[in-house]
């Protein structure tokens, strides 16, 4: 401390040691909060297609279009150790090839300060609902699930299941009209 | 040039201990005083800007060498004549 540029030094130092705890404290106050709320999802239209899957194999497979309903108030589960929340919606289902199938069909990205409370109709999902088979048409227990993982501060990087999904059946027939 | 050098830079020993010990002391208490604000109004960020406040006030009481930190100069003897040769001779 016989300097000025060792004081600096042993400052800086200690502010960054405390700003250290300062942020554990922040994860300790928020580890054990639980961030599941509810979510209704609802399907209105659902139709499935055989077409060629050029990205894997050129082989007919089941391809799946549907639109959804959802409503949810996430406002409950920012904090200040929330900065955002990456929404996904995920198929699953069961198949005679694969026992558990799941399929990411729409996600979104809320910021802390946005509005949280989502009420989307008849929305079209972002990515393609590919079968790796024949296993859509008929398929009577497909569910849909809400999940999100919570971007902190600092911490654990979550990954929360809404509470509530909706089981739908695909039709027993494929379309022929264009979707 | 002669007027920087004629500028006191040191600290005794007492300044320096006051010194460290109030840099801790004001850099723990805007911590926490950033901590309970910050929770209370549930902005990490606020905590963080509040203690870096506390890092500038700290920088700024501490840092330089205020005439404060200069009160206890150390009772130095006064310098010795040399010893003179001759006595250093009869070993």
């Amino acid at each position: 401390m016989h300097s000025v540029l060792t004081r600096g030094n042993a400052i800086l130092a200690y502010t960054l040691s405390v700003s250290a705890c300062l942020t554990f404290c922040c994860f300790l106050s928020t580890v054990f909060i639980d961030y599941r709320t509810h979510a209704n999802l609802n399907t209105v239209k659902v139709v499935v297609k055989n077409v060629p899957d050029y990205s894997a194999s050129r082989e007919k497979n089941d391809l799946g279009f549907l639109t959804f309903d959802l409503q949810t108030d996430l406002t409950p589960l920012f904090n200040w150790n929330v900065k955002q929340l990456f929404l996904y919606l995920t198929a699953e289902y069961e198949t005679a090839n694969n026992k558990i199938n799941q399929v990411v069909l729409w996600d979104k990205i809320v910021l802390r300060g946005d509005n949280a409370v989502l009420d989307f109709k008849n929305t079209n999902t972002k990515y393609y609902f590919w079968d790796d088979g024949i296993g859509l048409r008929g398929n009577k227990n497909v569910t849909l699930t809400l999940s999100w993982n919570i971007i902190p501060n600092a911490g654990l990087l979550p990954s929360v299941a809404a509470l509530g999904s909706h089981s739908f059946a695909f039709p027993s027939e494929y379309t022929t009209s264009r979707v | 040039m002669d007027f920087f050098d004629s500028l006191p830079t040191h600290m005794d020993y007492d300044g320096q201990a006051r010194a460290e010990k109030l840099s801790r002391v004001i850099v723990t208490l805007f911590g926490v005083v950033g901590l309970v604000w910050g929770y209370a109004i549930q902005q990490f960020s606020q905590t963080i800007y509040i203690l870096g406040a506390g890092f500038v006030l700290a920088g700024i009481v501490t840092i330089p060498p205020w005439p404060m930190y200069r009160r206890k100069p150390l009772d130095w003897q006064k310098p010795q004549p040399e010893v003179p040769t001759k006595f250093k001779k009869k070993k």
